[in-house]
């Protein structure tokens, strides 16, 4: 960090400003002169906040993604339709049962061992042929996504909110002035709710690659798989439990989705698409990279289609295409 | 051979061919491809219009886009998802530009305007994605690329300022060329035949020139390439621009035939359906890409009847299209083309047999 | 970056063939070049030897820019090509020759050599095929002779023996105009006939080309040298000539002690 400002005094200092700037965007109420340029700050904070809000179901689908990636170096474009899959699943059993957080056990469990049997029947068949394997799990999702098609037909399905988590909280926040009277910022309890489970859940993804035994063993299977392998690790078991693992967060994403939005025929793409950005934008590998790059692109999205609505998903790639120009490998991506 | 990583070049290139005169030239051409050009010539003496519109037309357009992944695919091994959006925004540009339903957008431009600066703008564009995508290798360039041709699709449907959101263009006027209609069935059989020939032509020459021939160098190894002074970005580039002129005569004719064009033309779907064709052909050799187009199309268009058949519900074509290059991709890395030559091979091999064990008993 | 052509003009020709000045290569926290200060002269033939890991192909990539310096300068015939990609190097006369064979296995000889002599001319993204008659084409037959490969020339490089595949090696590095070549172990599993046919090749090239080669052999080395680089750990730490180092009691305990004993 300090050596980051001895380095770099004139980026560190633009990089106080901007933060500056944005906390006093946030907190303070806004001037009436500020509000005629920027409009209210009601639809500002929206913006922000459903923005940070996309990019933690971002992260949970992209983590997933990141993490199979990183540490096999497969690439499974059939993400986005296990995605989708767990959303169906959450919507089923949220309906059949009435409990909420059951269906995030289940769609996890499920969508976990569908994991299983994609590492099984096509990863390890075909291990260093990443091409090939892109390949098949591009087929692998055609088939899936037309067959969810017959199961669930077209039309989109919304998993209920329970009692506890509706309706919306009060932050201290000044969203706006009613005359005299403080308007505090309203805003939809369960998305919090994800919010913070989100955070958890990377913290504790971190921590586990970063601070445990397991971890290590992952990690050093990265670098060296035959080092792995001889201290006796057992490389395949170790990798079936990540790959299940990936799987089983993009299920949960389903279910978080599925609440969110809606569980529907074309999300698959939408968040395969996401998670594809967002690892290239975070960088491969990294779980910090996809945090950043969810968290960029679901502002992006979401101030996009507030301010600039029929542009919106240019922005996203500008990011994109910027990141590609000035640091090929992601913004956390390693050389 | 895509699929395979670090495939030579001997299958594809047969290196550089020095002729000496033509008629050596001529003989070289394989009597199938006589047949076949014989065939193709004929064919609307004994055809419908539909097999000659629907069927051939449309697997000559296909075929056309599928051969510009093939030339990046299989020279440049780059396998880019991105050829379908360039062939579709030159689409849009001749929609645009020239003459559709929508006439506050459309500017209502001739032909022989819109087409060209429609073939310029898509070369430009898959240029530009070509030197984004180049930046990263292998496994990166698929998914740069589906990311681009994602945001594309999502562009043309919120934007309703250029490209008429949801609906896009209806209503494209078809060409006339010398006063005849191009989109009446025979008269666009044989635009589509000369447009696929042309291409075809075109990146089996390039393929043998100087620059074909770096561009396989490249594709087997990069740093030898560029130790031998050549510029392997630029190389990667190129191949870029020159595929992007291929796909967007595939696109513009596309436009034609449906006679409009929208954001479900340039949708995920069609953009996986134009690497499936390319692989399941073949990406060895050009002419996979008809193949596979060929093939695509029969299914396409008969699956529904064929399913029903067999109790099937018909609308499951994508399941069946899907299975189809799951069954490819595992056992012929190089298409239909790799399991005909595999085919061939057994077959020689089954004749030598019998004459090599008469030798081993020597 | 910027050089105008009148002081590339200027550079050109006067200054040394190849200029090294505190060139330094880490690998994360590892140095596999440390300091490395090196001149040669137009012309000049010179052999670096050193153990395993002393850092030798190391700086070869320096040299040729497969790889970038993390600090220090690299001259060309007195021009700054520090921040120069390997292509613009090459261009500027320079060439290099593999460790492991990187050649074009579905090719034939011919075009493999000609792909090396279209690299370093005008032309390199021509359409038009090339004719037996063409003047590249021509100095590509031209330079398998030199290299006793004319019989195979329309053989397919991954059906050659080993030995030849190491002399097409050389001819690629000869295509163009070389004005400076690096030699990264050429005599690797050769029989004693195919070394010595090396030795011939080597000293009978044109005196205006200079060459820099890393070599095991020790009798290849001192025989195709007029002086020695001895690298250890990522440095040099003697310059000589092959008696001088030959006879060094340092060197011999480093290197030729485990060689020769």
């Amino acid at each position: 960090m300090t050596a980051f400002v001895q380095r770099n005094p004139a980026w560190s200092l633009i990089i106080v400003v901007v933060a500056a700037a944005l906390l006093w965007a946030i907190i303070a109420p806004w001037p009436p002169g500020f509000e005629e340029v920027f409009g209210r700050k009601q639809i500002f904070l929206n913006a922000l906040f459903n923005g940070i809000t996309l990019g933690a179901l971002y992260f949970l689908v992209a983590s997933g993604f990141t993490l199979i990636f990183g540490l096999m170096k497969n690439v499974n474009l059939a993400h986005g339709a296990l995605y989708l899959l767990g959303g169906y699943i959450g919507y089923e059993v949220a309906d059949a049962t009435g409990y909420w957080l059951f269906s995030f056990i289940a769609a996890f469990v499920i969508i976990g061992l569908a994991g299983i049997v994609l590492q099984y029947v096509v990863f390890r068949r075909m291990e260093g042929e990443d091409l090939r394997q892109t390949l098949v799990t591009i087929g692998i999702s055609i088939v899936m996504a037309d067959l969810m098609l017959w199961a669930w037909g077209g039309s989109a399905y919304q998993i209920l909110t329970p009692q506890w988590l509706s309706g919306p909280l009060t932050l201290p926040i000044v969203a706006g002035m009613r005359g005299d009277e403080v308007v505090y910022l309203r805003y939809p309890f369960v998305r919090l709710a994800i919010l913070v489970a989100a955070i958890v859940i990377g913290v504790l993804m971190w921590l586990a690659l970063n601070r445990t035994k397991i971890g290590m063993l992952i990690r050093a299977g990265v670098d060296d798989r035959d080092m792995l392998a001889a201290t006796g690790a057992r490389v395949q078991l170790v990798f079936v439990i990540v790959f299940a693992f990936g799987a089983g967060l993009a299920g949960v994403a389903g279910v978080v989705g599925g609440t969110f939005q809606s569980v529907a025929p074309g999300e698959d793409i939408r968040f395969l698409l996401a998670s594809l950005v967002v690892v290239i934008v975070g960088g491969m590998g990294s779980i910090l990279g996809a945090a950043i790059g969810a968290v960029l692109i679901g502002l992006a999205e979401q101030f996009g289609s507030v301010y600039f609505p029929t542009y919106s998903v240019v922005f996203t790639f500008m990011i994109m295409v910027v990141v590609l120009a000035f640091r090929p490998q992601g913004l956390m991506g390693r050389g | 051979m895509a699929v395979r990583d670090h495939a030579d070049v001997s299958a594809t290139s047969g290196g550089i061919r020095t002729h000496t005169n033509y008629l050596g030239w001529l003989e070289s051409v394989h009597p199938a491809y006589w047949l076949l050009a014989i065939l193709l010539l004929f064919m609307p003496a004994f055809a419908g219009s539909f097999w000659l519109f629907q069927v051939w037309g449309w697997a000559f357009i296909l075929g056309t886009i599928a051969l510009s992944l093939m030339f990046l695919a299989g020279y440049g091994g780059m396998v880019s998802l991105v050829q379908m959006t360039i062939a579709g925004l030159a689409g849009y540009m001749v929609a645009i530009l020239g003459a559709s339903g929508v006439s506050g957008i459309s500017m209502g431009w001739p032909q022989w305007v819109a087409v060209p600066i429609a073939i310029v703008v898509a070369a430009i564009f898959g240029t530009l994605v070509g030197a984004l995508a180049v930046r990263t290798r292998g496994i990166y360039t698929i998914m740069i690329t589906l990311a681009v041709a994602a945001g594309f699709f999502y562009l043309t449907r919120q934007n309703y300022t250029i490209f008429n959101g949801y609906t896009g263009f209806g209503g494209i006027q078809p060409p006339h060329l010398f006063g005849v209609n191009m989109r009446q069935p025979v008269h666009f059989y044989y635009l589509s035949l000369a447009c696929a020939v042309l291409s075809f032509l075109a990146v089996v020459y390039v393929s043998r020139s100087p620059f074909g021939l770096a561009l396989q160098g490249i594709r087997d190894n990069p740093r030898r390439m560029a130790a031998l002074g050549y510029n392997v970005t630029a190389h990667r580039i190129a191949a870029y621009t020159f595929a992007s002129v291929i796909a967007a005569v595939g696109g513009i004719l596309l436009t034609w035939q449906n006679a409009q064009i929208a954001p479900a033309s340039v949708g995920i779907g069609p953009v996986i359906d134009i690497l499936i064709i390319a692989i399941v052909g073949g990406i060895g050799h050009p002419i996979g890409a008809f193949i596979g187009a060929f093939i695509y199309v029969i299914l396409r268009l008969f699956s529904p009847d064929m399913l029903m058949a067999l109790g099937l519900p018909g609308d499951r074509f994508r399941t069946l299209i899907g299975l189809g290059f799951l069954l490819i991709v595992f056992w012929s890395p190089d298409g239909v083309l790799g399991l005909w030559q595999q085919l061939k091979e057994r077959m020689r091999d089954n004749a030598g047999f019998t004459g090599l064990g008469g030798a081993g008993e020597r | 970056m910027n050089v105008s052509v009148a002081e590339r003009l200027h550079a050109t020709g006067t200054g040394s063939a190849l200029e090294l000045r505190g060139v330094t290569r880490m690998f994360g926290a590892l140095a596999a070049l440390v300091d490395v200060t090196m001149t040669i002269e137009p012309g000049e033939r010179r052999a670096v030897l050193g153990s395993n890991g002393a850092g030798k192909t190391t700086l070869f990539n320096c040299i040729t820019g497969d790889f970038f310096s993390t600090s220090g300068t690299v001259r060309l015939f007195g021009e700054d090509v520090t921040h120069f990609p390997a292509h613009e190097r090459i261009r500027r006369g320079l060439r290099r020759t593999y460790q492991i064979s990187l050649l074009f296995t579905g090719l034939t000889v011919l075009d493999n050599v000609y792909l090396a002599v279209r690299g370093v001319s005008r032309g390199r993204f021509s359409l038009i095929r090339p004719r037996r008659s063409e003047a590249l084409m021509q100095s590509a037959v031209e330079l398998i002779e030199a290299v006793h490969l004319t019989d195979v020339r329309d053989t397919k490089v991954s059906e050659l023996a080993y030995g030849q595949q190491r002399q097409l090696e050389i001819a690629l590095a000869l295509a163009g105009a070389p004005r400076l070549i690096l030699f990264d172990e050429p005599a690797a599993g050769l029989s004693p006939t195919e070394r010595s046919e090396l030795v011939e090749i080597l000293t009978n090239m044109p005196r205006h080309i200079g060459y820099i080669i890393i070599e095991h052999d020790m009798d290849v080395a001192l025989r195709v040298a007029e002086r020695v680089s001895m690298m250890h750990n990522g440095r040099i730490f003697k310059e000589g000539l092959p008696e001088e180092i030959e006879s060094d009691p340092e060197v011999q305990e480093l290197y030729l002690g485990g060689g020769h004993g």
